[in-house]
């Protein structure tokens, strides 16, 4: 399937019965799938007259307790980030994706990582975060989008997953479970909003006047947080071994690329291990930490497409112990393999390539 | 040892269409390579893919070119675009035709809608109109499914099929299993249809494992040519730099 189909599909397998959304490129075709599908499973497909509508439309949806999300591109987004601000103040379970393209501004319409910031560190106002999730093939993006629906119901809080362009467009094989039947979604008695027959009426906001009121508030966020910290660390090593003298550290189908770099490497007598954070919020820093402190590792390489980003992060996670480097491109330039190895090579030194020359005798 | 035909066409114009991802843009570039390596007339390339930015044969642009096709893209900044952009070459190149001419279009009925503007420049009788039919795909997994899409894009096209390309695989995944279940299904619809079957196309790799002579029908061996960046080897010549300076 093409990979904004995958998304769509493993949203409905999922349980989602609400999508609202708001055409843009390079994501569309999610929309164009689910109008198709939406009706066949008796769900709510709605296209709002703008992303600021569709993020509300999601916030009173998710109220109800249903599976609601939708799908954009960046600037989209940005246009949905006080809704978003608001589902995080009023512990609303929602999914969020971003098939992200080149910016800032109106950008391109070609793949680009420059939304990592916006995901990771907030976009909206106020104490809160998001957990973010970034799959590098059409299979994880089905797997991390039902994940998404249970993570946001696991925390009552909005879950973001982040693929560049090429995740919405690219084509792979993949395998999809059942559709899971609506008796087996997490209860949601103890707060949606179901109507209040027999019981007191709910509330829900993010408006709380009080200060210590919103205060407490915002530290049960905080709870929320810390434990995401303790609990949703994910991510994948490729070829990390005692040889490696550099660390890669690449997320999304930027890692693919520099998975082919390093198999190429490999060849070549050259020995490079990737590091491939899956969810950005929480980032594995100790995770990071511990592979990048290893007596073989001499320094880390950050690749992504934006013009560093992910690095703060990373810089963060190895607390100065190595030297931490970063080679990028950004705009809708999508690097080639080639480009990685070369970059791979320069901070590996001349020792690196002497030994590149004789294992090629 | 696989005994084969390739396909041929005695009519100028082939129209290339189908459902997203149904691999109109790869059998496109490679149905151009074998018409300019195999008959001895200059072959051009039209995209007229403007509903997808992504994975469109002006990707190819450089490396048709050094194989002696024309390319009719966009250029500069519209190279990348998803803008309703119909370049008036293509209408010359229809009508006042020089070999054979290939148009790439987009998917669904969406993507074919382009053609109902140049409807009019189209001789009846003188194209051919093929549907690129993949049977792994959500839409055209079924006979009925096959037939709705048939319908629409020659609604929203304002012109007629003539054939069916039977393209049925699941990228590095495909295997014969799948490639003959998908021209069975292919043969279904195209007798449902009343068009024929006017080739079948698959990677070179999987007709290996295919015994193609006794498909009773033509077959189009692929290269693939519209790679993820992480499939290009380092000393391909296709990758992003060539299409930059291309663009």
């Amino acid at each position: 399937m093409k990979g904004n189909e995958a998304i769509a599909e493993a949203a409905l397998r999922a349980g989602a019965t609400n999508y609202f959304c708001y055409p843009i490129t390079p994501q569309s075709e999610v929309a164009e799938y689910l109008a198709r599908r939406m009706p066949e499973v008796g769900g709510v497909f709605l296209q709002g007259e703008s992303e600021l509508a569709v993020s509300n439309m999601l916030f009173g949806a998710a109220s109800t307790g249903k599976r609601v999300f939708t799908t954009s591109s960046s600037p989209g987004i940005s246009l949905m980030q006080e809704a978003i601000s608001y589902m995080a103040g009023a512990e609303l379970p929602v999914v969020i994706v971003n098939i992200m393209r080149g910016g800032p501004g109106l950008g391109g319409i070609l793949p680009a990582q420059s939304d990592y910031n916006q995901a990771t560190k907030g976009g909206g106002h106020g104490d809160y975060r998001v957990l973010v999730l970034a799959p590098s093939t059409i299979q994880e993006a089905v797997d991390l989008m039902i994940l998404a629906f249970d993570l946001a119901d696991k925390y009552r809080n909005p879950v973001m997953m982040i693929g560049d362009g090429m995740i919405g467009q690219m084509m792979e094989a993949v395998e999809l479970p059942e559709r899971c039947r609506e008796s087996e979604l997490p209860s949601n008695d103890e707060w949606a909003a179901t109507g209040a027959k027999g019981r007191e009426p709910r509330i829900i906001k993010s408006l709380f006047l009080d200060p210590v009121g919103l205060e407490n508030n915002v530290l049960i966020l905080h709870e929320k947080y810390k434990r995401m910290i303790r609990e949703e660390v994910r991510f994948e090593l490729y070829k990390v071994s005692p040889e490696n003298r550099l660390m890669i550290v690449s997320y999304g189908t930027m890692a693919r690329i520099c998975q082919t770099a390093i198999d190429e490497l490999e060849h070549e007598g050259v020995s490079v291990g990737l590091f491939r954070p899956v969810s950005l919020f929480p980032f594995p820093e100790n995770e990071i930490f511990k592979e990048a402190t290893k007596k073989n590792i001499r320094s880390v390489l950050t690749i992504e497409m934006s013009t560093g980003q992910m690095m703060d992060d990373v810089q963060k996670a190895v607390m100065g112990k190595k030297p931490v480097k970063f080679y990028g491109r950004t705009g809708g330039v999508v690097p080639a393999p080639e480009d990685v190895k070369e970059q791979i090579l320069k901070v590996m030194g001349p020792k690196s390539s002497t030994r590149r020359k004789k294992s090629r005798g | 040892m696989n005994i084969s035909r390739p396909p041929t066409f005695a009519k100028d114009i082939i129209v290339i269409v189908g459902g997203y991802g149904s691999g109109k843009s790869e059998v496109a570039v490679n149905l151009s390579r074998h018409l300019v390596v195999s008959q001895s007339q200059p072959v051009t390339i039209a995209d007229l893919d403007i509903v997808n930015p992504y994975f469109r044969s002006r990707e190819a642009a450089a490396r048709l070119k050094q194989l002696g096709i024309r390319a009719i893209n966009p250029t500069g900044g519209q190279f990348y675009a998803d803008l309703p952009i119909v370049l008036p070459e293509i209408k010359g190149a229809i009508e006042y035709r020089v070999g054979k001419l290939i148009l790439d279009v987009g998917g669904d009925d969406a993507g074919a809608r382009v053609l109902s503007s140049l409807a009019d420049s189209f001789v009846a009788g003188s194209y051919e109109m093929l549907l690129v039919l993949n049977a792994s795909r959500p839409f055209t997994s079924d006979v009925e499914g096959c037939l709705k899409m048939i319908r629409e894009i020659e609604s929203s096209s304002r012109l007629t099929f003539t054939g069916i390309i039977a393209n049925t695989h699941l990228m590095e995944d495909t295997t014969a299993r799948i490639v003959l279940d998908g021209l069975k299904l292919t043969r279904e619809v195209s007798d449902r249809a009343g068009v024929p079957v006017v080739f079948l196309s698959a990677l070179t790799e999987v007709l290996a494992t295919v015994e193609t002579s006794t498909l009773e029908a033509p077959v189009l061996a692929l290269e693939r040519m519209l790679l993820k960046p992480w499939e290009e080897k380092t000393a391909d010549p296709d990758n992003e730099d060539s299409r930059e300076s291309d663009a």
